[in-house]
């Protein structure tokens, strides 16, 4: 139970926390017999950031719901009395969410199908042990899903909506001074931000783009360590992780205790792939280990040059493929055996992950093949564009001959009607 | 000198008809004899009996310049999709054993409702339609 001074304190902090414009009349139906939710609104002292579509704001949950009270008195004192609980601690926090969420009787009048282990993951996490250990400056429910706020993750407005996670997350990890105490880099969001990933997320709107959490976890949040990342990678990038757990170099990385995809790809900043980073060229990835002469070196210059040969005749199909709609022939047959070269070195460039030039070769010669196809029919439809132009040529020289002759005859015919 | 004259004229004008006539008659016998290959705007396509699809079976067919999976489920209903990936384009295929769509590149894979359920692609296959008209299944696009 809180005592009197603090209920004052809590009041005062409220009011403190003025800038919400709400009216009496703003009381949403439902919640009009709410005595906190009137006085509140009527005082102008709802909450920083406080929204009325806050998840828990419905009839019998509201504030009394959370922070305890009597909500059906308009007495200050009763109402802040008994079980009132004004701002709890962080310490607290998980217990007092988890008080209705860890509750599965309760929380599937909600929602059937809700997961009631949000709390005990919570305690898993890097936040959690160090809420644990006494450190009340770490994450705990509020510093994500807010306190007033609070509203499904699919509401696009919604601090853990997966356009506003890497935001929200930055308000901490972003914080160098936060940051120090722990030792930890601040330039995650900076890295992300520019990242493949996102790019996709926060600029083409992509939600199928990982956010933090993704990657991360969400309640167990932990950075993946050596022995989970390929599979962290590999929940969406499945083929890459397969491959790569087949070759020994899975296995000489987990010795060398190296990163399995990061080591090549980045972690926060992970870039658009490109041909190059595979090879023996200044922008290969595979010379940060391999040196001329070893095997390495060999397979990595053999698959590169695989790919850039499939990719050099899929850029002359491409290229003709232009011409033949540019000139309107006939493109859909070329199209189709274009789109299946390209499929070959998608699939090519995910069997680099293989390290198998047979692999890899027997991909990207099927593309070449598939390129080839698409170059000799559309060098056919050019050639037809051609005949069709030349014949075009020749039927209007004949009209020409024939109308010049046609003028000849009728001056003939007049002439010998004359004499 | 007028004879010769004469001569040449009618030659002209006889070449120059014969001319005129393959330059119009071409075209029209090109026109009326069937093109090898489909138009490329089509708006519904007839892709065979309904008896050739056996249950539990797929195929992909060329809707202009779509490629479009049509499968026959368990149940004997149709479903037809864009048969193109969302994540990078490649052609996605009905797995019969594990009734899911799948995309070779990345292992993605889609329900048979063309929901994106697992991997790389993040949005739904686009939705076609399959009917039965008189014995013959018709794919045509969604109507907005």
């Amino acid at each position: 139970m809180i005592s009197r001074p603090k209920s004052y304190l809590f009041t005062l902090l409220l009011t403190a926390g003025l800038g919400y414009p709400a009216v009496a009349q703003d009381v949403p139906e439902g919640l009009q017999e709410d005595q906190c939710v009137v006085c509140h609104t009527d005082l102008e002292a709802l909450p920083e950031n406080f929204v009325f579509d806050n998840v828990h704001m419905r009839p019998r949950m509201s504030c009394a719901g959370c922070h305890g009270g009597d909500r059906t008195t308009d007495d200050e004192e009763i109402a802040h009395a008994g079980d009132f609980v004004g701002v709890p601690t962080a310490e607290a926090i998980p217990s007092f969410c988890g008080s209705c969420h860890s509750d599965i009787n309760y929380m599937r009048q909600f929602q059937p199908s809700a997961s009631t282990d949000q709390v005990s993951q919570y305690f898993t996490s890097a936040h959690g042990q160090a809420l644990r250990q006494g450190d009340e400056n770490v994450a705990t429910c509020i510093s994500c899903h807010t306190s007033h706020a609070t509203l499904p993750a699919s509401d696009g407005r919604s601090s853990v909506h997966p356009f506003n996670v890497p935001d929200m997350c930055n308000g901490c990890h972003g914080d160098a001074a936060l940051m120090a105490e722990y030792g930890f880099r601040t330039n995650q969001y900076g890295d992300f931000v520019e990242s493949v990933h996102g790019t996709a997320l926060l600029e083409r709107q992509d939600i199928g783009a990982p956010a933090c959490n993704d990657c991360h976890g969400n309640h167990g949040a932990m950075p993946p360590g050596i022995q989970s990342i390929e599979n962290v990678c590999g929940m969406c990038h499945v083929n890459n992780a397969e491959f790569f757990e087949s070759t020994p170099m899975a296995v000489a990385f987990a010795e060398e205790g190296l990163h399995a995809c990061e080591e090549c790809h980045g972690i926060h900043d992970v870039a658009k792939t490109f041909d190059d980073m595979v090879g023996v060229g200044d922008e290969s990835v595979c010379t940060m280990c391999h040196d001329e002469g070893d095997r390495g070196y060999e397979v990595a210059d053999s698959i590169h040059a695989q790919l850039v040969m499939l990719k050099s005749v899929q850029d002359s199909a491409q290229v003709l493929l232009e011409r033949v709609q540019n000139i309107g022939m006939d493109d859909v047959e070329i199209s189709y055996s274009l789109r299946d070269a390209n499929e070959s070195l998608i699939q090519a460039r995910t069997a680099v992950h293989s390290f198998e030039p047979e692999k890899t070769g027997e991909l990207t010669d099927k593309g070449v093949e598939s390129a080839r196809a698409a170059m000799a029919m559309a060098n056919e439809e050019i050639e037809g564009f051609r005949f069709r132009r030349f014949g075009f040529g020749i039927a209007t020289l004949f009209i020409t001959v024939l109308t010049v002759a046609l003028f000849f005859k009728i001056r003939e015919i007049e002439s010998s009607r004359a004499s | 000198m007028a004879e010769s004259r004469r001569k040449f004229l009618n030659i002209l004008i006889g070449g120059g008809i014969v001319g005129w006539l393959a330059s119009v008659l071409y075209p029209v016998v090109s026109f009326l004899k069937p093109p090898a290959l489909p138009e490329a705007n089509v708006s519904a396509l007839k892709v065979g009996p309904v008896a050739d699809f056996a249950a539990g079976s797929s195929r992909i067919v060329k809707f202009g310049r779509t490629p479009v999976l049509l499968v026959r489920l368990d149940s004997g209903d149709f479903r037809a999709f864009a048969a193109t990936c969302t994540h990078l384009d490649c052609t996605v295929q009905y797995r019969t054993d594990k009734k899911d769509i799948w995309c070779a590149c990345h292992n993605g894979i889609y329900d048979l409702m063309g929901r994106n359920v697992s991997g790389p692609p993040p949005r739904p296959l686009e939705q076609f339609v399959a009917t039965e008209i008189e014995g013959e299944i018709v794919v045509s696009r969604l109507e907005a």
